[in-house]
């Protein structure tokens, strides 16, 4: 056994220009893409591969897709990459309503209606189980390869989370502030508007960018099997023509428009829904990290938790 | 003058092996400008019985009526927590409970939060605030309808001792000004004594065992001799019915 004097750490503060910028969280995001790219070159000149193209080859190839130097008008269909994206935006979009509007009905029914629940609960589990590969193989099957298969593909992937997400929020509704409204006589109407609807925010939200990111996948796996247009299809044109940079690029053609998307309009609703929120500003931070990665567990599922005791 | 009657009130929560009464057969009436505390051990029906009065809850039995000079009278709410709505800034929390929201309303409301000293608060959000302030405001809520009578349900039970203190003077205050009739349960017997005319004493199992009236001036300091003494006397009678909290 060993006896020693515990010395402290002294700490020195660093409070230099040089070190808030490194602490910056602005700084930590632009470093990631620097550092990704890094790696990407690493393996690229390791593997000294011609199939593993490095980063500068894919903006090469998507500044010539851009600009309509591209071998994609000698396809079978002769379009260009704006034609393609606007054929899955207008899939995507209608997938996304549907899968909105029909599971938001499905999950408010679900919420307050325990028979309703029990009619409609292993379904939705059968269709969070199945596998997009399967939607879109057996719709491009059924429905031949026009707008039909992806759109219901993109519905099947997207709304089983919008199902269960609004029956949480119908079922985390604050029960105590409907009472609170009751004792003071608040006529229905404005509960609704000032109680139901904002508690149901956060679930709703949460609801929107699963219906929208999961959606997106289904939606680009029915069209590389089951389409012969979109985005799907496209990087699917290139796999058939060996070109990595193509099936990469148009990937991240998607990405880029998800993450201005991020940005633009949902990080400014959320801003403006969830200021009452003392850690508004960290919002960004705490929300954005399940828009692409709706795996992990519980992302998005609001944590609405009251400041009620229990009242005895 | 408000009339608040209570006529054999039973409640009972569940059914059969699971059913257990939570206010036995209680008679009690209030009226004036008087401030009735309810006091009795965890589980003795008080927030029953205030829930039952204010309609949150229905009664299994019995009758209860509330009036204002023969009408219906208007009741306020003070909760043991805030129970303020997060999404709304702290004057929208006032106006949300206000009949018409009209400039009249948003200036009784006003005055209401300059009352409780939150006067520049109110386009804050309730998570912007300390507990006490929260509760403040919930105060001043319930104040800013004007109630004939106001129920209070702990509502300073989940403060620290020097918040709860400084709310009970506020409260005492509002109370004299306003000439309220104010129902209010605490578990607490020295808040009880330094606040009310008189105490109803419940019992486990929802009977009311007694009914103290407590003829001491206000303000009332709990270190004043006349105010300890009548607090060790509603202990003692608290021990003779055996209701101290185990």
């Amino acid at each position: 056994m060993t006896t020693g004097v515990i010395t402290p750490k002294t700490i020195i503060p660093k409070s230099g220009p040089l070190a808030q910028l490194l602490k910056a969280s602005l700084t930590a995001r632009l470093l990631m893409p620097v550092f990704v790219i890094f790696i990407w070159y690493v393996i690229y000149w390791t593997l000294d591969s011609r199939i593993f193209v490095p980063p500068h080859e894919v903006a090469q190839f998507m500044w010539a897709e851009l600009t309509l130097n591209t071998l994609l008008k000698y396809g079978s269909v002769k379009s260009n990459v704006y034609e393609m994206f606007g054929i899955t935006i207008f899939r995507l979009l209608t997938g996304f309503t549907v899968s909105m509007v029909l599971g938001t009905v499905i999950g408010l029914a679900m919420g307050l209606s325990k028979s309703v629940n029990a009619f409609f609960h292993d379904w939705v589990m059968a269709i969070l189980a199945m596998p997009a590969l399967v939607w879109g193989l057996f719709l491009g099957l059924v429905f031949g390869f026009g707008h039909q298969a992806p759109i219901y593909a993109c519905i099947l992937a997207g709304i089983p989370f919008v199902i269960v997400n609004v029956r949480e929020g119908v079922r985390n509704t604050p029960r105590e502030l409907f009472d609170m409204a009751r004792a003071f006589g608040v006529p229905q109407q404005q509960i609704t508007r000032n109680v139901l609807l904002p508690s149901l925010m956060p679930f709703f939200f949460a609801a929107v960018r699963y219906a929208f990111s999961i959606g997106w996948k289904g939606l680009v796996i029915a069209e590389v099997f089951g389409s012969a247009s979109g985005m799907g299809w496209t990087i699917k044109f290139w796999y058939d023509a060996h070109r990595t940079q193509g099936v990469i690029g148009t990937g991240l053609f998607f990405v880029i428009f998800a993450l201005v998307l991020e940005k633009v309009v949902f990080e400014r609703f959320a801003k403006r829904a969830f200021k009452w929120r003392p850690q508004a500003g960290d919002i960004d931070v705490v929300e954005e990290q399940f828009l692409f990665d709706p795996t992990i567990e519980g992302a998005g599922e609001a944590e609405y938790v009251s400041e009620e005791g229990i009242n005895g | 003058m408000a009339d608040i009657r209570v006529k054999n009130l039973h409640k009972e929560f569940g059914v059969g092996d699971d059913k257990v009464v939570a206010l036995e057969n209680v008679n009690m009436r209030v009226e004036g400008h008087v401030f009735v505390s309810i006091v009795g051990p965890s589980g003795c029906g008080k927030s029953t019985l205030l829930n039952i009065l204010s309609g949150i809850e229905t009664a299994s039995s019995g009758d209860v009526t509330i009036t204002q000079d023969a009408h219906d009278a208007n009741p306020g709410y003070v909760f043991q927590a805030a129970r303020l709505l997060p999404w709304r800034s702290v004057m929208d929390n006032l106006l949300f409970v206000q009949k018409e929201r009209d400039d009249a309303a948003r200036a009784r409301c006003q005055h209401y939060l300059d009352m409780v000293q939150l006067g520049d608060k109110g386009d804050k959000y309730p998570g912007e605030l300390s507990g006490g302030m929260q509760q403040r405001v919930g105060i001043a809520r319930a104040f800013s309808i004007e109630p004939d009578v106001l129920f209070m349900d702990e509502p300073f039970s989940h403060l620290d001792a020097i918040t709860a203190r400084s709310l009970r003077r506020e409260l005492h205050e509002m109370w004299k000004e306003t000439k309220k009739t104010v129902l209010f349960v605490t578990h607490d017997v020295g808040e009880a004594v330094e606040l009310s005319n008189r105490i109803l004493v419940f019992a486990k199992g929802g009977k009311l065992e007694d009914d103290i009236n407590i003829d001491l001036p206000y303000p009332r300091d709990g270190a004043d001799e006349a105010v300890a003494v009548a607090k060790a006397h509603v202990l003692k009678k608290f021990e003779d019915l055996d209701l101290v909290a185990t």
